[in-house]
């Protein structure tokens, strides 16, 4: 099977404390799989190591069916291949509009060179107004964005990652603090999304994992605990001590 | 290019800068010695045309600091480096017409070598030397200096952005190393062998090479009216950057330099970028402004010049570039009004109140006032009370 990213054997310590411990992990072309565990079992350092925030001990990110390995990239360079984050905090510009942060984000030739003599031609907009109404903030795109409801930053910032035209998303806590119906409507966004990319979704919410119907991964302790479907971890021993045994 | 999400309203503001800037130049040329009207002197136009310098790097240091987060305490130093790297040119011009024109009585005509050594002697002698430095070269050939003027403060601000920037240094630290830059860069030039003689830095600029016969209030206004050109441009220059995608993109890295990094942007090349341009723009505005001044000397470059950039930026309001003129104009005005003597002492029976000495207490208060009561400084004070009117 083709591996869009292949995380191998990889560790990090930090003061000693082993954050990640010989973790591997694959992610299929347009497949959604979901990371949990407990707090401080590794899972934002995963992210962090995908992204390039963190430089691994050992061990060797590959992208693209071993093209690349992402070790070697800045964070700038692994973004433009194609890897978008959303964070766990909605983290948009809030002193600009809708529009201009969908506009910095949207996927373009980034050094600033080329950034001064861009034009924002009628095709960006397109694409900018089709994105703006998969997330309901079309009427609003004028709007500082500060100014949204909690929900409406955390569209906003799946919209930026929309505009980026991603591969791979690493999505943070995507249903924290939204409410039942909006929760619904991320199942919804993000399985749309999955036709056309990998998703990795880090959730505490089990219910929203379920409603994801993906596989799972369970880290503990900076390696893997289990994997499987939903139905398969949740009645695995060693996943119940961990999480019930407390 | 730039392409901007600007409305008609923006395109109207920049006009009525342009005109409200010309029409200014216009009166003060009407009110000068230039039509006998005798209002203002020149000393006041040269004032003025250094003001108008001083607005252009205040816009520098907004775009720099206001918009792109990047506090930087060295500024002064590039707009001092575009002084000495033009003034080489205006001393050395002046001094070899002196010279050949002192020849001309002799009996015998002088070999080069003569010539060179008497430049030398009128130039170097005051550090005790009569060898031109190899620096001096190029000094006699105008344009070689002006390119100077673009590229040596463009290296300086290259090479100490680059390593700078890529080691991430930010906030506090980097503004701290841009004032070790300036003040190393001010000692060195204090030095005699640094080849810019020294303490007594380059002087007699305010004569232009070619332009002797002609009086000191014709190139003032000359000047002034450069500048007022200078201002106009990097304004709309600035304006139609700072408000276009790339705008948006250093206003990014100022409120969230980690998120603008995931979303694919080398915030580093960014931040070098206008590291580097302002740079260079205070260092053309410093080559328009000491021919004004006339005299330039390492004391320009020490840092509390650049910090004093950032408290008038600070006073006129960050982030707006309306602001930055309004707080380099105002501040700087008064301030050479306290300064020059101009102010009367206020006599108090047991004390005498000299307003040289107490100018900078009035500064420091007044800049802790205007922040306390305004966080974007005066223009953010004058447009909350616009507004509230309409």
């Amino acid at each position: 099977m083709n591996n869009l990213l292949e995380v191998k054997n990889i560790s990090v310590s930090f003061d000693g404390f082993k954050a990640v411990n010989n973790l591997s992990f694959k992610i299929g072309y347009n497949e959604i799989k979901a990371v949990i565990g407990p707090n401080g079992a590794g899972k934002t350092t995963f992210m962090d190591i995908i992204t390039g925030q963190t430089k691994p001990d050992n061990g060797d990110v590959l992208w693209t069916d071993k093209q690349y390995s992402l070790l070697l990239l800045k964070e700038s360079e692994i973004a433009q291949l194609g890897v978008g984050r959303k964070f766990q905090k909605p983290t948009i510009f809030e002193n600009k509009t809708v529009l201009q942060n969908l506009i910095i984000s949207q996927k373009k030739i980034r050094n600033p060179f080329s950034v001064i003599f861009q034009s924002f031609n009628s095709l960006d907009e397109e694409k900018i107004n089709k994105i703006l109404n998969e997330i309901n903030l079309f009427e609003i795109k004028s709007k500082i964005s500060g100014e949204l409801s909690h929900g409406q930053k955390q569209w906003l910032e799946i919209g930026m990652l929309l505009t980026q035209e991603p591969k791979l998303l690493l999505v943070d806590e995507p249903a924290a603090g939204m409410t039942t119906e909006e929760r619904k409507q991320t199942v919804k966004i993000l399985k749309n999304l999955s036709l056309k990319k990998s998703i990795i979704v880090v959730e505490h919410d089990m219910e929203f994992i379920k409603d994801l119907e993906c596989n799972v991964t369970v880290l503990h302790d900076g390696s893997i605990l289990s994997e499987g479907t939903i139905n398969e971890v949740s009645n695995d021993e060693n996943v119940i001590e961990v999480y019930l045994g407390r | 290019m730039f392409n901007s999400l600007l409305k008609d309203t923006n395109h109207r503001q920049v006009l009525f800068f342009c005109i409200t800037i010309i029409l200014f130049s216009f009166i003060i040329t009407l009110l000068s010695d230039l039509f006998s009207v005798n209002f203002i002197s020149t000393s006041f136009i040269k004032t003025l045309g250094k003001t108008l310098c001083l607005c252009v790097i205040a816009l520098s240091m907004d775009v720099v600091w206001g918009y792109c987060g990047i506090l930087s305490l060295g500024h002064f130093a590039f707009f001092g480096l575009g002084g000495y790297m033009i003034g080489m040119w205006l001393m050395y011009k002046r001094t070899e017409i002196i010279v050949l024109t002192a020849s001309i009585s002799e009996s015998l005509p002088l070999t080069p070598q003569e010539i060179s050594d008497a430049i030398g002697n009128q130039i170097f002698g005051v550090v005790g030397g009569s060898e031109i430095p190899l620096i001096w070269v190029y000094a006699d050939n105008f344009y070689f200096q002006l390119a100077m003027v673009i590229f040596i403060p463009g290296l300086l601000a290259f090479v100490f952005g680059w390593l700078a920037f890529r080691s991430r240094v930010t906030g506090v630290y980097l503004s701290i190393l841009t004032q070790a830059m300036t003040l190393a860069l001010s000692l060195y030039l204090f030095q005699n062998d640094s080849g810019l003689r020294g303490n007594n830095g380059l002087s007699g600029l305010q004569n232009i090479p070619g332009y002797d016969d002609t009086s000191q209030f014709v190139i003032s206004i000359y000047f002034f009216w450069a500048s007022a050109f200078f201002l106009i441009l990097v304004f709309i220059f600035f304006f139609y950057l700072v408000n276009s995608k790339f705008g948006s993109i250093i206003t990014a890295i100022r409120d969230d330099e980690t998120r603008i990094r995931f979303l694919g942007y080398h915030v580093e090349s960014y931040k070098l970028f206008v590291f580097v341009l302002t740079a260079i723009i205070s260092a053309l505005a410093g080559a328009l402004y000491y021919p004004q001044a006339g005299i330039i000397n390492p004391a320009e470059i020490a840092p509390i010049a650049s910090i004093y950039l950032a408290v008038w930026v600070a006073i006129g309001g960050r982030g707006n570039l309306y602001g930055a003129i309004i707080g380099a104009a105002s501040v700087s005005l008064i301030s050479s009004w306290f300064t020059s003597g101009q102010a009367p002492s206020i006599s108090l029976i047991f004390y005498k109140i000299e307003w040289v000495n107490w100018w900078t207490v009035i500064l420091g208060l007044g800049f802790v006032i205007v922040t306390l009561i305004s966080r974007e400084g005066i223009f953010g004070f004058l447009k909350s009370i616009f507004i509230r009117k309409v």
